[in-house]
């Protein structure tokens, strides 16, 4: 085992992993389990978080990729009891069933609005096209985007 | 669905083709009876063989900051080390002999750069950071963002490197095809840095260690190039059952350096000459283009694998050359993603 420094959710944290061990392992052995456990081979999209800003499959990234690196579970995502205005929209326009697939989409639109603030829908498919849920379809995952995106563009948080 | 960076993790073991694709199975020859993670000892069973293909031999990870040590580290011990871009590859499926990563990611040669001979990107550039660089959505048309938004899901495109797409070259490659068209070359470091054509890299990778990959070149282009990107797969970012793509100087209608070819055929993509030269210099009619369509079925190297039949190859190939010409003659990229 070795020791890996990784900032988590804006805390700076020292974790043991193997050299072998995924990104998807160690957030999970250290309790960030919002980040799920789906395929392990980066057809679900369950296990979406962001690193340095961008949204991967967490079981495709070694951990040691992920040193000195920045790191949002969807655990981090709300300020306090606040949440954020995508995982609002996502209440608001019941984008969510069994809710498995969820953090991952969140994060993965999190990562589309931080750079596009405006999307169109193909854009927002284009970004959650790696997110696969089961249950929905993904008419009402898109329509929550779309209002995120609008709140957000509007300061609002409603 | 089937999709690590640039498609997926086949093997070959003496003995016979044993393949491994992990997610769904696609690119493998034999049916998956199951893949799981567990923990980082992955296993997969395949009509009855059951075997350990995850990361649980890894021992160590090195973190050369040169391409020399690199080079030095990974032939000193060909059989137990392997290089680490992005990694997805790696994650999938690491031989168990294997107990030494090699991390490139730290030679410093990440991103592009414009110079006055076209531009020079790092082999350990993301896909994604490569199609968003404002110098890429104009290159050739954006024919290059175009088809790089073909390569399995941003999540993947986030992680995988250029330069390990390249070095894997899973034979359905979208980069390697998109690469050949353009007339790119790669960079190696094999105890000494050269630059090679893409298609003379994957002729002369016969020697026991395949070169470090460095880094990307691609030759300028002139504004009237356009380029168009096809890939028939059974769902949005599956790895293809065929792809084929076109590019050339199209000024006044008359097409000049026209490059077509054709990959995941299912061998790594190739140039298709014959219908180069029909096109070249000539207008794209309709006929042209039927006449072109035709001729790439024709010579299109397509076999059966289990994924699509020779003849479904051919019918794709004659379909995608069609659709690329007739986006070159409108004007070029937007594809269909």
């Amino acid at each position: 085992m070795t020791s890996l420094e990784l900032t988590i959710n804006g805390e700076r944290r020292v974790v043991h992993a193997a050299p072998g061990d995924t990104l998807l392992e160690v957030l999970r052995r250290e309790g960030y389990v919002g980040v799920k456990k789906g395929c392990g081979s980066g057809d679900c999209g369950a296990c979406t978080v962001l690193l340095d800003g961008r949204a991967v499959n967490a079981c495709l990234v070694l951990a040691a990729k992920a040193e000195k690196r920045t790191i949002l579970t969807i655990e981090g995502l709300a300020d306090g009891g606040a949440l954020h205005p995508i995982q609002e929209a996502f209440l608001d326009e019941g984008a969510v069933q069994c809710g498995y697939c969820t953090p991952g989409m969140v994060l993965s639109a999190y990562d589309l609005l931080s750079r596009n603030s405006a999307p169109s829908e193909g854009e927002i498919r284009e970004a959650i096209s790696g997110n696969l849920c089961r249950c929905t379809g993904y008419v009402k995952q898109v329509r929550a985007i779309h209002a995120a995106a609008e709140r957000m563009r509007s300061g609002r948080n409603e | 669905m089937g999709r690590s960076a640039d498609g997926q993790v086949t093997r070959r073991r003496s003995g016979g083709p044993v393949g491994l694709s992990l997610g769904c199975g696609l690119g493998s020859p034999g049916p998956l009876v199951s893949a799981r993670g567990d923990g980082n000892n992955r296993r997969v069973e395949r009509e009855g063989d059951v075997e350990d293909v995850g990361l649980q031999h890894i021992q160590s990870i090195a973190r050369p900051t040169t391409a020399d040590e690199a080079w030095r580290l990974r032939t000193a011990d060909p059989e137990s080390t392997r290089f680490l871009g992005g990694g997805i590859d790696l994650v999938l499926y690491t031989p168990e002999t294997v107990t030494t990563l090699i991390d490139v990611s730290r030679l410093g040669r990440a991103g592009v750069a414009s110079g006055r001979n076209g531009f020079a990107i790092g082999a350990g550039t993301t896909l994604s950071a490569i199609l968003e660089a404002p110098e890429i959505a104009s290159y050739a048309g954006g024919f290059l963002a175009d088809a790089l938004r073909h390569v399995a899901s941003p999540l993947q495109r986030n992680v995988a490197t250029i330069g390990g797409a390249v070095a894997r070259a899973h034979p359905w490659s979208d980069v390697v095809l998109a690469l050949l068209v353009l007339d790119a070359n790669v960079e190696i470091f094999d105890g000494a840095a050269r630059s090679v054509a893409v298609a003379d890299f994957y002729a002369s990778r016969s020697q026991n260690v395949a070169p470090l990959v460095t880094g990307i070149r691609l030759p300028l282009r002139t504004p009237s190039t356009r380029g168009a990107f096809e890939k028939f797969g059974r769902t949005g970012f599956d790895v293809g059952l065929l792809n084929c793509a076109c590019v050339a100087e199209v000024a006044k209608g008359i097409c000049r350096g026209v490059r077509v070819a054709a990959g995941g055929t299912p061998s790594l993509a190739r140039r298709l000459p014959e219908v180069e030269e029909v096109l070249e210099g000539k207008r794209l009619s309709s006929e042209a283009i039927a006449n072109a369509a035709t001729l790439a079925a024709r010579g299109v190297d397509a076999r059966d694998d289990r994924r699509a039949s020779e003849s479904y190859r051919r019918t794709l190939t004659e379909v995608g050359v069609r659709r690329c010409l007739e986006r070159l003659a409108d004007g070029g990229a937007e594809g269909t993603r």
